[in-house]
């Protein structure tokens, strides 16, 4: 489903240079989900930033379901549609309703009529279990329950792919978990999944492969299983002693 | 006990009201060292006026008989050479013939009230708004084109949109209003209004641009990446999702420079269109009445200048819902 091949970014400033995903290579199969972790500065946001051209990267190659998404003919705004993404701080838009925060991709973008695009968020909201506030504004809604809604409004366009940005980080804990139960359930759906994380349970209980980034490479590609208890790295070895 | 002074309220509200009295004596005593002799009694009339239609003799006769009716009269005339006498209706207050007295054709005898007129004061307040809406709405458009130019990517776009609000912004609006009517208005053959339209708008496009750059800039970066990674192009991305957020936020500033526009606009009259301004100024070569008519036309300004604002102020607190 997605394949990456040699990734590098680099971000360049006045004084720096830092090489924030530097020659990632690795396959994300359809129907895995896969957990990327890692310090912080490592590169793994910047990494599934660039899966889905919200960074463009200096060289190698992203392909989504056969499509490079650098190549030259490549309608970028057409591979988007089939990846979803959630976003660290919810990006809920502020100035629509909760419903229409779910419907306005799918009129504008899918072009379907009014009646099946609420139809299908509603659909949604509820699965997520936030239905009952399909008519209030973000603003009215508590972090958790933002989230959820940013779920579903990618989930609205039926992407073939979901990107997880650190979801729940912007949480209070006891928000957590309401965000994470969506996400196992997208799981056990069989949703194709890269996830940016640092809640560990999720990764060993949910994911088919954890990454372990540290300065822009990947330094361990292991089942949960192995890696939790048997890293290979000491710098992953390190960093499980930290937050474990 | 509470920790928190109530602190009186009336010596600061007479205060107040000592000033704007004292400010009032001093007005009134400063025109009465001019010797001004206030007429306002000659102001009303420039919003509207009943036309004034003299009626004269139809033929040479005599005046046989003055029938009042109200405040008109009417008044009968027996020709000289005999035929049936004929009735004239007048304002009783502006007859100019005695019962019996003599008159012959075409001599006026008085004046009858006709259809009312709108007056100069009235014309030119019109004409001040017309010429501001249609400006800031003009301003509008080429603000938002100059603003979305000004973040472009393209250098080209950018270097124009940079140069044009800095030489719209370095100039003085009156200066450019020359320019505009003597020269660009030759040239295309402008009529005088299109010309002052036209200076308006595109002085008032140049500061609605920055407001709409700032605006726009403003919106957190998440916003469009949200839109984009739904797939959303760049162009929906700013419809649907920046420019709402942007356009909340900048009302304030815009009805600021919407407002500024209105009083602005006085400067057309330079290139001789009948503003409001304008007006004033020639009904006082007729009237004399000076004070009384440039105080009239601050007060016009002020009422629609103050329209405009509680406008803009329920449009912001419409927009408010989603906060």
């Amino acid at each position: 489903m997605i394949e990456v091949n040699r990734l590098i970014k680099i971000f360049e400033g006045r004084d720096y240079v830092v090489r924030a995903v530097d020659d990632v290579s690795t396959r994300i199969a359809k129907g895995e989900v896969v957990v990327i972790i890692g310090p912080s500065g490592s590169g793994k946001s910047t990494f599934l930033r660039c899966l889905n051209g919200l960074e463009e990267f200096d060289d190698g190659q992203v392909i989504i379901d056969g499509i490079d998404i650098a190549g030259s003919k490549t309608n970028l705004n057409a591979v988007r549609r089939e990846v979803g993404m959630v976003f660290q701080h919810f990006n809920l838009f502020p100035h629509k309703t909760v419903l229409e925060n779910v419907t306005l991709a799918q009129r504008v973008v899918r072009k379907r009529k009014a009646a099946e695009a609420n139809e299908k968020a509603m659909a949604l909201l509820t699965k997520v279990g936030i239905a009952e506030k399909a008519n209030e504004y973000p603003s009215r809604l508590s972090g958790g329950q933002q989230q959820r809604v940013a779920i579903a409004r990618a989930l609205a366009m039926d992407p073939k792919v979901m990107l997880f940005d650190e979801p729940t980080s912007a949480l209070d804990p006891e928000m957590v978990g309401e965000v994470l139960d969506v996400m196992k359930q997208l799981a056990r759906e069989g949703m194709t999944m890269a996830v940016v994380t640092h809640e560990m349970g999720f990764a060993r209980e949910v994911a088919h492969r954890v990454l372990f980034m540290d300065a822009g490479k990947v330094l361990e590609d292991a089942p949960p299983a192995r890696f939790f208890t048997a890293p290979n790295e000491p710098r992953a070895q390190a960093f499980l002693k930290q937050v474990l | 006990m509470a920790f928190k002074r109530q602190s009186a309220q009336w010596p600061w509200q007479g205060l107040l009201v000592v000033i704007l009295l004292g400010l009032a004596i001093g007005l009134w005593i400063a025109t009465k060292q001019v010797h001004y002799e206030w007429r306002w009694a000659r102001v009303p009339q420039y919003f509207a006026y009943q036309e004034e239609e003299p009626q004269t003799a139809p033929f040479a006769g005599t005046v046989i008989k003055i029938s009042p009716a109200g405040d008109a009269s009417q008044v009968t005339i027996q020709p000289e050479s005999g035929v049936q006498p004929v009735t004239v209706t007048v304002k009783t207050a502006t007859l100019k013939v005695a019962d019996g007295a003599q008159v012959s054709e075409d001599d006026e005898i008085g004046v009858l009230r006709g259809d009312w007129r709108i007056g100069p004061l009235t014309q030119g307040l019109w004409v001040t708004i017309w010429i501001s809406f249609v400006s800031g709405l003009i301003g509008m458009i080429i603000g938002l084109i100059t603003g979305l130019c000004r973040i472009s990517k393209n250098l080209t776009l950018r270097g124009l949109a940079v140069l044009y609000i800095e030489l719209i912004r370095g100039t003085p609006l009156l200066v450019q209003i020359f320019i505009f009517y003597f020269f660009i208005g030759t040239v295309l053959h402008l009529d005088r209004i299109v010309a002052g339209i036209g200076a308006l708008s595109l002085f008032v496009g140049a500061y609605t641009a920055e407001i709409i750059r700032a605006g726009i800039q403003s919106i957190p970066k998440g916003q469009s990446e949200a839109a984009r990674s739904l797939g959303m192009s760049a162009a929906e991305t700013m419809i649907h999702i920046v420019l709402p957020q942007a356009f909340k936020r900048v009302l304030p500033p815009l009805a600021g420079q919407f407002i500024s526009l209105i009083k602005d606009s006085s400067l057309v009259s330079v290139i001789a269109i009948t503003d409001l301004t304008k007006s004033g100024r020639e009904i006082i070569t007729s009237s004399f009445a000076t004070f009384e008519i440039w105080f009239t036309v601050a007060l016009l300004y002020l009422v629609v200048t103050s329209v405009l604002s509680q406008l803009l102020f329920w449009l912001e607190r419409r927009f408010a819902r989603s906060d």
